[in-house]
Parts: structure tokens; sequence; C-alpha cells
């Protein structure tokens, strides 16, 4: 599976998005469960689906999809292909 | 100065003489947390807790988990903890045997879905290690170091957090004492109903399981052997059509949010379809 896809599962499972809510340009702030427990949640998805574990600092620090891309981008996981 | 809380629980708000001093409760999780909650709310109030019974560790928790309208409400209150706790083992001994089983899988619980938690620090996992290593080698009945282990475990969890089995536990209780109560179901039964399912479940989203139990020097056999004996096919079998109707809340519910695994919805798909005993 690609790495788009990928991170689309795993915000989709992790926040329990309905099918089409998910989009690159998603906010923490339009996201009901995106709180502190989905922060976890998220880092242990991160974890599970690209093999990068989280400080809790930069899962805390995530706001939106983008900075899940961004951050992992960092690390080397591509997501332009 | 003597004072009665409600049974079955309610609002307790003015259960107590004004005057009162102390509030020592006899009893269980349900009834130790609500006289926690009692405590909350009257400044200087001295609380004396003696669990009659093993599992929930409420008695070493600053958790207060109480039920609302069916629903279990949830805080954490670091001064929640009873000023003392007596330990007399001795009021166990009449407690039917199936309680005293489901207080073994509620302890279990605590200490394995603590120990797995991803907000556990290494130093505690190896304290939930050792907890779960003792309670592999207990018998399921009566035996006072369940108390010991129940309370080490709860303080242990508190710490880091619980997972699925408890999420389970916390939404399903209210709609099954609903929809069948010639059952009696109770949190400490669907915590050991579930316990089983929902590690096989861990193990197999993710490598976590192994090396967990392996940088820890867990006895994985003798684990699975526990988690067994725990399991009740039957419960499990009858509680699987709520967990249907109520699975979109238990994905939702606090506790599987911080499982050790992510909980997919299509867990309960793989749940239904264990081969299980």
């Amino acid at each position: 599976m690609e790495n788009r896809e990928k991170l689309k599962k795993v915000v989709e499972d992790v926040f329990l998005l309905q099918s089409g809510e998910f989009r690159l340009d998603l906010r923490r702030d339009e996201v009901e469960t995106w709180d502190s427990f989905g922060v976890v949640s998220l880092a242990v998805g991160i974890q599970e689906e690209f093999g990068y574990h989280c400080t809790p600092a930069e899962a805390s620090g995530i706001k939106s999809v983008g900075d899940i891309i961004n951050l992992l981008s960092a690390k080397g996981i591509d997501f332009d292909h | 100065m003597a004072a009665v809380l409600p049974w079955p629980p309610s609002d307790s708000a003015q259960p107590l003489e004004a005057d009162a001093q102390w509030l020592v409760v006899v009893g269980g999780g349900t009834l130790i947390d609500q006289a926690k909650a009692v405590r909350e709310r009257r400044a200087g109030l001295k609380l004396v807790a003696i669990p009659s019974i093993w599992g929930s560790g409420a008695e070493a928790s600053p958790v207060i988990v109480l039920s609302q309208g069916g629903r279990k409400e949830i805080r954490i209150n670091s001064s929640a903890r009873p000023d003392a706790v007596v330990s007399w083992p001795e009021l166990a001994r009449d407690v039917p045997d199936e309680r005293l089983r489901a207080g073994c899988g509620d302890c279990a619980a605590h200490a394995l879905e603590g120990f797995l938690s991803p907000l556990a620090t290494p130093e505690l996992r190896e304290a939930l290690a050792e907890v779960i290593r003792r309670a592999c080698a207990l018998p399921l009945g009566f035996n006072p170091e369940w108390f010991e282990l129940s309370a080490l475990a709860c303080a242990g969890q508190a710490q880091s957090g619980v997972g699925l089995v408890h999420g389970i536990a916390h939404v399903l209780e209210g709609p099954l004492r609903a929809q069948q109560p010639e059952r009696n179901w109770h949190h400490a039964r669907l915590c050991a109903t579930f316990l089983e399912p929902v590690m096989r479940l861990n193990q197999a989203g993710s490598g976590k399981w192994n090396q967990l139990l392996a940088a820890h020097r867990l006895p994985e056999a003798e684990i699975w052997k526990l988690l067994r004996d725990l399991f009740e096919p039957e419960s499990f079998r009858a509680a699987l059509p709520v967990l249907r109707q109520e699975w979109r809340n238990v994905l939702r519910d606090a506790c599987s949010r911080t499982n050790s695994v992510l909980v997919r919805p299509d867990w309960l798909e793989r749940m239904e379809n264990l081969s299980l005993p």
C-alpha cells in the first residue's frame, strides 16, 4: 500500500472518521476525537504503520494531517509517490 | 459517627451526618469508589477502606469510576486514595467462587493492560511484570495474596492506562445488565471474559506483545494458561450480540483508545471469528 493510502487508513481508524471525511488538509480542531486520547492512539497507529516511534512532544505537536506528513517525511518516509 | 452509603449506588450527596469525620467503607471497588467520590465533596473527611474482595484495587488507586446512567464516568484525583486501608482477607471467604475468579480476571487485566500500555515507562513495566509473574503462579480462588496483587496492579495501571478490555467492560456493563439481568453481569466478570480474546488480538495486531514479554522475561505459556482459565466461553458468546450493538461506543471509549495496539473497526469481526474453546 502506498504511504498516502496507509496514512489515510491510520487517520480514519484512529479518529473513527466516516468515509469521505479524510482530507490532506484536515486539522485537529475539526475532529472531535482528536483529543488527548486521540494523540496517544495516533502515535500508536503511526508506529504500527510506519515503524516510527513519535516522542510525546512530537505526538502532541501534530495539529493536522499535513503535520504528520511533514514529521514522517523528515524521517525519510516518502509521500510523493 | 456512622454513615451508610446507598446500595445500589446512587447520587450519594447527602448520606453522611453533617459532622462525620471518618467514613469507613467495607466492600468492593464500586462501593469504595463511591466513598472516594463522597470524600471529594467533604473537605476534611477521612476515608478508611476495607476491601471485601480483590480485583478492582480501588483502595490503592487515585482513579474514581462511577456509573452514570448506565455509562462509566472515570476521573483521576491524586488525593482520592483512602487515608488508610485495612487488610481483612477473611471477608472474601464467603464470596461466591465466581466472583473471586472474576476478581482475579480484573486484577490480571489491570496488570497486563497497564504493562502493555503505550504510556508505561520501562520501570513501571518491570513492576507490573512482577505482578503478572506472581498472578500466573496463584490458583484462581480464595488466596489473600490476590488482595496485594490487585492493589499493586491497580496502582500501576493508574500510572499508565488500561486498554480495550476495560473499554469493553465499561461500555457493555450497563447494556448487559439491562438486557440480560439473569446473567448477573459485573465489571470484573467482563474483564475476565474478554481478557483472552483481546490479548489474542493484541498479539496478532503488532509485534509489541512478543517484544515486551521477551524484554521483561515473562512466561508466555503461563500467561496464556491464566487467560484460558479465566475465559468463560458461554459468557463470551452471550455478550457478543451486545458488543456488536455497542462496538462504535467501545471504539470511542477512552480506555480503548489507549490500547497497546490500535483498535481497528474490523476487530469486532476478528473477535467474533477467533477460534476460542
